[in-house]
């Protein structure tokens, strides 16, 4: 996941799992006909292909599978359609759908993470909001659409949630002397629990950063925690003057001198800076790692491989001050929308839509163990006592996923090699936040209309 | 030039006969290097390109990942003599015809022909932390050697000059075998009958007999390494750790294509194109005299 | 005579470096013969339980097939045409008599060695406007324009080496340029022609750069667009991105064994004379 939550409503109400359920009550009552809203709205007369770039599995082991048994079912009903599956990886997402942009030709539908990175694509007008394609009694559904809502309109589909919690191997905490059933809830907690594990050889936090990912994730998760509102970042980005790019880095000095903290007393696998974030996934499952951060959906596949009783999630150990520090992370992480060169936007509308018909979603849950990001799937499915845990942590606090408000090429150029930069040990803090400066001020000048158009959705956010 | 066929007179199939090869120059070559020339004053995305004079120059300039581009490449130069002298020293030892001799070169010259895209897939398991070269040096009891050879800033380029030299080198050793082959042998001869020993003949009679095609050996790599690296930094690091192993080519890559920043790509073309004009010269000099000696 | 104990360490490095030059090698195909496990619990090992998994899965999971195919459309077409261009080009400047012949010959040799890097921005943009990007012609289009410098180089050089008086006795006989090419020059030069046409085969099969920015459509990627798009999607998979490095690397393993002069003339042919 480089994944997301719900972003400006998020700030202004406490989500929780009760009004959720609430609103799918109602929402299954308002449409109690979804299938006839969509066959109303449809692409049918299209004929043809529509190539679609998709992402997911990081996220959640076996999407991909789904998202090829729904094509599949898909083309059944749709003879005449025929659709171009292309699954996309991780640390090429942003980058070659931006070469794809510049040409106008690529995909008809593609994924990307949510909020800058799919309001970039519309703000450049590749991507039209979807919302323009499928009935509001539809879309009114999707939970989340928040996090891509513009102008008015939405954006992208949602297709799942997820959260990113801390896992921990309860055999190896066991090893260590410490309480298995403990999670470390604050910094100094986690601090003496890595420090016993290291002391009984047993590498305490596994992770990967070759590709810059698991920064990017400490970014997300903690700089998050140093903030009172999202507003700040926004500002400071946006140049809108409330918080200075002085101020903001002083909060991600703090966050790079705690990685680099981690670095020097050992507490990460001595090869995060070799490994790629997924690559750096497989030491948890070894069992040679005690703890790391993973999204719901690896949770789940880790429990499969070590036994769902050895494994613990919790929040991520608190560490920052601000005002956001009790938020949870948990977000659509990505979302698909149609590109503005598609040539029958309906028909990539009619199947996007079609993916949230209850036995859809039904199926994503039952084959992938992710929850979906509609609010007719209902809670009381989820029954096993894992999923159960993380669905609970996914609903009970207000939700961020920092990453997302980072427009795409300073979350490249910036948040990827700046914790490179402290996991290869080959820079300070202080060089780490300069990067930041700079690449914001190369995308200020280099980007104009980018930049305005972001200085209008911080403004507008307020 | 050899034989200028004077005899004939006018010729316009001649003409003919390169307008093809003059139209396609024209179109992959002449239009590209005009166009990209002209991007590098521009600024913004295609279609929509505003004038903004020298100012990608300064951008450049003021960039510090284009600054370690550019040293990387300059650093990665420290391969040629490396290279040259190890390929030097080999085709030397298969002059002697040692037993087995073409078996020999016809193993080490096999990886310059591979993909690097498959070589660099390779090498990036072999040199991860916890990778096969490591591990084995752990278990020789090396372990004080092993390192984090691609994750590391201060390892990365070394580590891509290794693994440039690696599939490079067959091609240095094979191109300095044949030229040694070519060495008349009476030359060999006479210097042993005057009493030199086998380093003497070496250092005095072989290797100035083909001192040109060990300068043409070193400006041909040295063009490669300025030139036609990306795919190793792409497949092996695509530049990280934090841009540490960033080269010019990737530099434009990335801010061409990924960002979307024709300009400032365009402008640090233009700078690789002052750079390798350089080598160029250099090489058509050294083509020149090639020529002249016949 | 040498003495025994330098024929030994000359014989010791020699095998060593041989080790060096094929151990990668001999890594991609033991990797790709074994199953993820197996690779796990011991990487450098022999495959006790050797399986072709792998392969299947690569043909499984992405166009593999398709990706090979396309290369190969690719190799054929650039190569054809750069060959045939060339040999035109060679012929009129090893033969001809036109004004700037010279500087046209030099141009060749400077193009050789241009950064393709330096193209690749003006000649997306063209490939946009033309409607072409995504589709195979671009990448052919491209590949024929930069063999054709190293094509006609090589091909002069060698032109340069025929008896001029075939030439001569032919055009008296009235035979056309373009006759005397076809009939009388291609037929003397088919060693010659095969080492280009290996030598030009290889770098378009081994391209990356440029294949990578014109071919995002999956379908129409070639396979070594396609290997780095596997390198992202399945990097924790080891065998399978080495099954798939493997299979890339084998036609070109199986042509070098084959015809090893053919390379070792063709890929040093820019040295020297």
């Amino acid at each position: 996941m480089r994944t997301s939550a719900d972003a400006r409503n998020g700030r202004r109400r406490l989500r929780s799992g009760l009004p959720w359920l609430a609103a799918a009550l109602a929402g299954a009552i308002a449409a109690s006909a979804p299938g006839a809203t969509l066959a109303a709205g449809n692409g049918d007369a299209y004929a043809g292909k529509l190539t679609y770039w998709f992402w997911g599995e990081s996220d959640i082991p076996g999407i991909n599978k789904w998202m090829q048994q729904r094509i599949a079912a898909y083309e059944k009903l749709h003879a005449q359609v025929q659709i171009d599956f292309v699954p996309q990886a991780t640390d090429t997402l942003i980058g070659a759908f931006r070469l794809a942009a510049q040409s106008h030709q690529g995909p008809d539908i593609d994924t990307q993470w949510a909020t800058l990175p799919t309001l970039t694509p519309y703000w450049e007008k590749a991507a039209v909001p979807i919302s323009d394609y499928v009935p509001a009694s539809e879309t009114a559904q999707w939970v989340e659409t928040s996090e891509n809502t513009v102008d008015g309109k939405i954006i992208a589909v949602p297709i799942y949630l997820i959260g990113v919690p801390l896992v921990w191997n309860k055999q190896l905490f066991k090893r260590a002397g410490l309480d298995p059933d403990k999670a470390p809830a604050t910094w100094s907690d986690f601090l003496a629990d890595c420090a016993a594990l290291k002391a009984h050889g047993i590498t305490p936090f596994g992770m990967g950063n070759k590709d810059g990912y698991f920064g990017a994730w400490m970014f997300a998760i903690y700089l998050t925690q140093e903030l009172d509102s999202l507003g700040q970042i926004e500002s400071a980005i946006g140049d809108t003057g409330q918080f200075s790019m002085a101020q903001f880095g002083g909060l991600l000095r703090n966050l790079y001198t705690m990685m680099a903290e981690l670095m020097q007393k050992g507490y990460l696998n001595p090869d995060v800076a070799s490994l790629d974030l997924n690559q750096g996934w497989q030491l948890f499952p070894q069992k040679k790692a005690a703890m790391a951060f993973t999204t719901d959906g690896n949770v789940l596949a880790w429990g499969k491989a070590i036994g769902e009783a050895n494994i613990g999630v919790a929040e991520p150990p608190r560490w920052g001050h601000g005002k956001l520090a009790d938020v949870y992370d948990v977000t659509q992480s990505s979302d698909e929308f149609i590109t503005s060169w598609a040539p029958d936007k309906a028909a990539a509308a009619t199947f996007l839509a079609w993916l949230h018909t209850p036995d859809n979603l039904k199926a994503l849950y039952a084959e992938t163990g992710a929850f979906p990001a509609d609010k007719r799937f209902p809670a009381s499915a989820i029954t096993d006592p894992l999923p159960r845990q993380l669905y609970q942590l996914d609903t009970a606090k207000q939700s961020v996923w920092l990453e997302n408000y980072l427009p795409p090429q300073v979350d490249n150029d910036a948040d990827l090699p700046a914790g490179e930069l402290i996991t290869s040990k080959s820079g300070t803090p202080d060089q780490a936040v300069e990067i930041w400066n700079r690449v914001i001020r190369k995308w200020r000048l280099e980007q104009v209309p980018a930049f305005h158009q972001y200085q209008a959705w911080a403004k507008s956010n307020g | 030039m050899a034989r200028p066929p004077r005899r004939r007179r006018h010729v316009p199939w001649a003409y003919l006969f390169i307008a093809p090869a003059v139209l396609a120059l024209a179109g992959t070559f002449a239009y590209p290097l005009i166009e990209v020339v002209r991007f590098s004053f521009y600024s913004g995305s295609l279609g929509d390109l505003v004038f903004v004079g020298t100012a990608n120059y300064q951008g450049l300039w003021e960039d510090p990942v284009f600054l370690t581009s550019l040293l990387n490449n300059l650093k990665l130069l420290a391969t040629v003599p490396i290279m040259t002298v190890l390929a030097l020293a080999i085709a030397l030892i298969l002059n002697a015809q040692v037993a087995g001799w073409r078996q020999y070169r016809a193993i080490v010259f096999l990886p310059y022909i591979l993909p690097a895209t498959a070589i660099g897939l390779v090498f990036g398991y072999l040199l991860e932390e916890d990778g096969v070269l490591n591990r084995e040096l752990r278990a020789l009891h090396l372990g004080v050697l092993a390192r984090d050879w691609l994750g590391s800033a201060t390892n990365v380029v070394p580590t891509i000059g290794s693994v440039i030299i690696w599939q490079q080198l067959g091609f240095g050793i094979v191109v300095f075998a044949a030229a040694l082959l070519a060495v008349p042998r009476e030359l060999v001869e006479a210097a042993r009958i005057d009493g030199a020993t086998g380093w003497q003949v070496q250092r005095l009679i072989l290797i100035p007999q083909i001192r040109r095609v060990i300068e043409f050996f070193m400006v041909l790599e040295a063009i490669t390494i300025l030139s036609a690296i990306f795919t190793y930094v792409f497949v092996l690091t695509k530049g990280g750790p934090a841009e540490a192993s960033s080269i010019i080519e990737y530099y434009v890559f990335e801010n061409g294509f990924e960002n979307g920043a024709i300009g400032i790509a365009s402008a640090a073309v233009v700078v690789l194109l002052g750079l390798a004009s350089i080598l160029i010269g250099a090489y058509l000099r050294l083509r020149a005299r090639a020529a002249e000696a016949g | 005579m040498r003495r025994l104990p330098v024929v030994v360490l000359q014989q010791l490095l020699l095998i060593g470096l041989s080790l060096i030059s094929l151990y990668p090698l001999w890594f991609v195909m033991q990797t790709a013969l074994k199953s993820r496990q197996a690779y796990m619990a011991d990487p450098t090992g022999l495959p006790r339980a050797p399986t072709l998994e792998n392969i299947i899965e690569l043909f499984r999971a992405m166009p593999f097939g398709r990706w090979t195919l396309n290369s190969l459309a690719v190799v054929v077409v650039a190569v054809l045409a750069a060959t045939l261009i060339a040999s035109f080009a060679a012929y009129a400047i090893a033969f001809g008599r036109f004004a700037g012949r010279r500087l046209f010959f030099n141009l060749n040799i400077a193009l050789m060695a241009l950064p393709p890097i330096a193209l690749v921005v003006p000649l997306f943009t063209v490939m946009v406007q033309a409607g072409l990007i995504n589709t195979l012609p671009s990448v052919m289009l491209v590949y024929t324009g930069l063999l054709i410098p190293f094509s006609v180089f090589f091909l002069v050089n060698f032109f340069r080496e025929l008896p001029f008086e075939l030439i001569e006795a032919a055009t008296i006989d009235g035979a056309s340029p373009a006759r005397i090419l076809l009939r009388i020059v291609m037929p003397l030069s088919v060693a010659t022609m095969s080492t280009l046409v290996i030598v030009n085969a290889i770098w378009v099969w081994n391209e990356l750069l440029f294949a990578l920015v014109f071919l995002q459509d999956n379908s129409q990627r070639t396979l070594m667009a396609g290997l780095t798009l596997f390198q992202g999607r399945y990097s924790t998979d080891q065998p399978l991105v080495m099954a798939g490095a493997f299979l890339s690397i084998l036609p070109l393993v199986a042509l070098y064994l084959g015809s090893q002069s053919f390379f070792v003339r063709g890929m040093t042919a820019g040295i020297g004379k």
